[in-house]
């Protein structure tokens, strides 16, 4: 595959994360830059064609946030490197989830379940964070 | 915004992998009974009249004020620029350049810039610039007479007031925490320069004293008679000059980064530091800086009392051997920062006040490449640099037994060597996360 055909199909991918994650109007400006760059960020996966959607392979990770207490999949959570990944954040508080290093952001509206789904491209220890409370909800450990 | 351990950066590292972990101990063991056992019997490294002279005309231009007063109006401008983008430039840190600058580019670029070309920031601190222009309001100094007797305490102060900054305040990387960091410390420094003369900087301005003492380790230095030379950097190590408080300044830094990577662990995240407060942060740091203190005093004043020399000396007298130690944390912690997540400075560079269509350099659309070093490559420079670190240290621990008694057993230098193990053991064991 082209490095061109490669990044159009990345881009193509990266479409549907981004317009869950662009919502609403603060986070617009993220997004638009998340868009842009999801080619630049997964260029190293170019190689290897990732078919599937996001949602319905790979790893699922659910954490619920209520009355200030974590719930689900806390702590450390080890995640292979490449694997595609959903994480799924309901709050009872509006809140904005952002998840540190892969630079994805996610709007919550209390009660709803908020999905941020990628592929574990990037080797590491991440933080998903609730951007107004600072709570950590999880850390992503890649590898 | 951020409560990752360091003062900013949006990932840490993986744990080592167990069997690089494994492999280090057994080296880190296996060396410190070679070096005891198998090394030379008398000293060999060259003292603080070692070297090669530098050519005449090089050190006229290294020492003259022209450079040094360029270099330190050139670090002015960069610091006053950094302020003014801290509290006028945009307030998310992830999109603000001081933070970045503060706590990866210039606080983690020390350490290989003063590692390679010498004490850096001696020469172009710009508070001395500073100083220099205002010594006119206060010309006699009065407290100079007392500054010997200080020695390096108020630098290890200094240090430590940083390193709960980075490590544990909470507001850390927010913009205006750094430009209100960077003008206090210009105006306590200054202040105190004006009252204990110029000789302040070196003593008390914990970056210019952890530049300086990184700086033992490079190939430059200067000989006793003020010739700048190129030399055994081990040699140079050797001839730091014992000062009250250089244990001290080495014991909180390598407390502190083994705090930062005692903050990254499971263990800590769910058990004591579950709270992610300023007490528990506090007394995290306070604590860590407190076992590497005792442990380094219990195994120099023991290696004294076998020896049968004053145990109270012991520690001064060993201080500049763990230098290499907290060099190698240092660098197993802070390396992956530095080319990661260091990226940020220059693309926040080509627009620092965050203006609409501004792109200086080119590099403001550029992304921050996470995957630039591998997971792998980091491992490897991460035990690399403690168990260089240990073997440097270590060494340098046998040759200032065999200088202070001719003919030193071998088993007298046990209890440091000891601790110095230990001190690489818990270095592996916090990469690994225990």
């Amino acid at each position: 595959m082209s490095p061109r055909r490669a990044a159009a199909a990345l881009l193509l991918l990266a479409l549907p994360v981004a317009g869950c994650a662009g919502t609403a109007a603060p986070a617009a400006e993220g997004t638009a830059a998340s868009v842009s760059d999801a080619p630049a960020t997964g260029a190293p996966t170019g190689t290897t064609p990732a078919p599937a959607p996001p949602e319905a392979a790979g790893q699922r990770i659910e954490v619920a946030v209520a009355g200030g207490r974590v719930t689900g999949d806390t702590g450390r959570v080890p995640v292979s490197l490449g694997e595609p990944v959903t994480v799924v954040v309901t709050s009872d508080v509006a809140d904005e989830v952002h998840l540190h290093g892969y630079d994805r952001l996610a709007e919550l509206v209390p009660g709803q379940p908020a999905e941020l789904a990628f592929d574990a491209t990037i080797p590491g220890v991440f933080e998903l964070e609730l951007h107004d409370a600072g709570t950590v909800l999880l850390t992503l450990q890649v590898g | 915004m951020s409560t990752l351990a360091h003062g900013v950066g949006s990932r840490t590292d993986l744990p080592i992998p167990i069997g690089f972990a494994l492999y280090g101990a057994g080296a880190a063991i296996l060396v410190s009974f070679a070096v005891l056992l198998l090394f030379w019997r008398t000293p060999r490294l060259g003292g603080p009249g070692s070297g090669r002279p530098l050519p005449a005309g090089l050190q006229r231009v290294l020492d003259g004020a022209p450079l040094r007063r360029g270099l330190q109006a050139l670090a002015l401008g960069v610091a006053v620029f950094v302020v003014a983008v801290a509290l006028l430039g945009p307030e998310e840190t992830s999109r603000n350049l001081a933070p970045w600058v503060l706590y990866v580019t210039f606080w983690v670029g020390l350490v290989p810039a003063s590692l390679l070309l010498g004490p850096v920031w001696r020469v172009a601190n710009p508070l001395r610039l500073l100083h220099r222009l205002l010594r006119p309001v206060a010309p006699t100094a009065p407290g100079a007479a007392r500054l010997p007797a200080l020695g390096l305490w108020p630098a290890a102060g200094s240090l430590l007031v940083f390193v709960w900054l980075e490590l544990v305040f909470p507001g850390r990387a927010e913009p205006r925490t750094v430009a209100v960091f960077l003008l206090l410390h210009a105006v306590v420094h200054v202040a105190l320069s004006l009252w204990f003369g110029e000789g302040w900087f070196a003593r008390g301005d914990g970056f210019e004293a952890w530049s300086t003492l990184i700086a033992r380790l490079s190939p430059w230095g200067r000989r006793d008679d003020g010739r700048l030379v190129l030399r055994n950097p081990l040699a140079g190590a050797l001839a730091t000059p014992s000062e009250p408080g250089l244990s001290a300044l080495v014991v909180v830094l390598l407390g502190s980064t083994a705090f930062d990577g005692l903050s990254r662990t499971v263990w800590w995240q769910t058990g004591p530091g579950a709270a992610d407060d300023t007490l528990s942060g506090t007394v995290g740091l306070l604590a860590s800086i407190g076992v590497v203190a005792g442990l380094y005093a219990l195994g120099t004043r023991l290696s004294g009392r076998l020896a049968g020399q004053d145990p109270g000396v012991q520690p001064g007298r060993y201080a500049a051997t763990v230098i290499p130690i907290a060099l190698g944390y240092t660098i197993a912690h802070y390396f992956s920062l530095l080319l990661l997540d260091g990226q940020k400075t220059w693309i926040l560079v080509s627009n620092p006040f965050g203006a609409d269509g501004v792109d200086l350099f080119g590099t403001y659309g550029n992304r921050v490449d996470l995957t630039a070093v591998g997971s792998d490559a980091i491992a490897l420079v991460q035990v690399g640099a403690i168990i260089a670190g240990h073997v440097v240290g270590v060494t340098l621990a046998h040759e200032r037994a065999l200088l202070s008694a001719r003919h030193a057993r071998a088993s007298d230098q046990l209890p440091l060597v000891v601790v110095m193990v230990l001190f690489t053991l818990g270095g592996l064991g916090l990469l690994f996360g225990f």
